[in-house]
């Protein structure tokens, strides 16, 4: 067995009409074995940047201090706030300095940036474990469920859906998803981003 | 004095692997009167597409169609061998097999093949005797289930999460004082089956060229619009009896 699916997990992110939606399952586990059902993997960079890391639970805990740490850095340095495309290409180089001996991590980015009229842009990116970015226009998946995650999204999503229906669709694709896969599941987290807040709700779903 | 060199005899091993695996994805709906099973028609082995038109849907009887995913070669082999039993079937008893007894017929010729078996997954739709709509689903050892749908073959697990959605409605509530339908009209189950294929086909490498879907309508009931659907053809031997359709399209070639 890969050691990408040692302790399982799934991250999906979703364009909507001015917002984005990010979330994942909870569950960790050592193989077949659940450990526990409040694992986070998406972690917020700034208030309209959040990142999921789905994979081996240890390079999660290690990459979430790293990424927090070079944010940090960058923003003392530039006296502002990191926009999601620099970040994204953060994360890439971050990972391929490794590219020899890599963190088992495949991070899913979503977050919304600024236009230089003022204005926010969704965005959405996720790159494999070496930081090959994919910047998608519909939606990004990572994470043992990967397959079936594609397989909902793909006949679920739709251009230009308003927040409420951006997080049904996202919470569909991701529950209907994770009830496939053994290694995925144990209750999911969704964050929906738009202009003006961040809406963060757990859902229960199949608690098998 | 001359030296020959005497050559060692050095351990070979030899092999021939008898399986290899074609790509492609199967799917069936049963419906309250009716059944729907498709398959996509390409063939391919590893990254080469060997053919864009093989199917992979095979009707059977009047009433029951079989769709075979996996190796195509014993896939081929054993519909055939399904077939010659129905024949024999209605030479002793002068009727065709009713679709339950298929069903069973198919998990005993599997099972016969348990220490080398038949490198392929089964999905049997059709009428059954009472007139519903059914869909029997097979493992390649002839393990076997009665349900409402299922997806099979190379992209099962990017259709089968959707269908549990769309078609068993899991993780949906119903509003308050109603309940979900447990079956679903035809075109709407035909709008579904297209959605699977066409998702199917754009994420999956092994997916797409064409489309073949077979509808049975059991015995008396209406075309339920089936007659506005584009690229259709009916397949009925007899006037009193079941009816079947089948419906073809095309799918991304890339």
């Amino acid at each position: 067995m890969s050691i990408m699916d040692q302790n399982g997990g799934s991250v999906i992110a979703m364009v909507g009409k001015d917002c984005v939606a990010i979330a994942s399952d909870l569950r960790l586990g050592n193989q077949a074995l659940g450990v526990s059902s409040n694992f986070q993997k998406i972690f917020p960079v700034t208030d309209r940047i959040y990142l999921g890391l789905p994979g081996l639970a240890t390079d999660v805990t290690t990459l979430k201090e790293r990424f927090r740490f070079r944010v940090n850095m960058y923003t003392i340095k530039e006296e502002r706030e990191i926009e999601p495309e620099t970040f994204a290409h953060l994360v890439s180089s971050t990972l391929y300095e490794h590219r020899f001996g890599p963190y088992f991590c495949e991070p899913v980015m979503a977050g919304l940036s600024k236009t230089p009229s003022g204005g926010y842009k969704p965005f959405i990116a996720a790159t494999d474990l070496i930081g090959c970015l994919n910047f998608a226009k519909d939606f990004v998946v990572a994470g043992t469920a990967s397959e079936k995650l594609f397989g909902v999204a793909e006949g679920l999503w739709e251009p230009d859906l308003e927040p409420e229906d951006l997080f049904e669709t996202i919470s569909q694709t991701l529950m209907n998803a994770v009830d496939r896969d053994a290694y995925s599941g144990w209750g999911c987290v969704v964050h929906v981003l738009t202009k003006d807040k961040v809406i963060t709700r757990t859902l229960k779903g199949r608690m098998d | 004095m001359q030296h020959v060199a005497v050559p060692h005899a050095q351990p070979q091993q030899r092999q021939f692997n008898p399986y290899s695996e074609n790509g492609g994805t199967i799917l069936a709906i049963a419906g309250a009167n009716f059944s729907v099973i498709a398959g996509d028609t390409r063939q391919s082995e590893g990254y080469s597409i060997q053919t864009r038109y093989a199917p992979k849907v095979f009707r059977l009887t009047d009433k029951a169609v079989l769709a075979t995913n996996g190796f195509a070669a014993d896939g081929n082999m054993f519909v055939k061998k399904v077939r010659q039993r129905l024949e024999w079937y209605r030479h002793a008893h002068a009727k065709d097999m009713p679709l339950r007894a298929i069903a069973r017929l198919i998990q005993t010729m599997l099972y016969a093949r348990r220490f080398f078996p038949y490198y392929v997954y089964n999905i049997l739709g059709g009428i059954e005797e009472d007139g519903s709509g059914a869909v029997y689903s097979f493992d390649p050892v002839g393990s076997y289930e009665r349900e409402a749908c299922r997806a099979a073959g190379a992209a099962s697990s990017l259709v089968q999460p959707f269908l549990d959605n769309q078609i068993y409605f899991k993780n949906q509530t119903p509003a308050p004082g109603t309940t979900h339908p447990a079956h679903l009209p035809l075109s709407h189950v035909l709008s579904l089956v297209i959605d699977s294929f066409t998702s199917a086909t754009e994420r999956h490498i092994e997916v797409g060229d064409g489309l073949e879907i077979y509808v049975v309508l059991a015995k008396g009931s209406a075309l339920q619009g089936l007659d506005a659907i584009q690229g259709l053809s009916e397949l009925t031997t007899t006037d009193d009896g079941e009816r079947m359709f089948v419906i073809r399209r095309n799918l991304k070639r890339d």
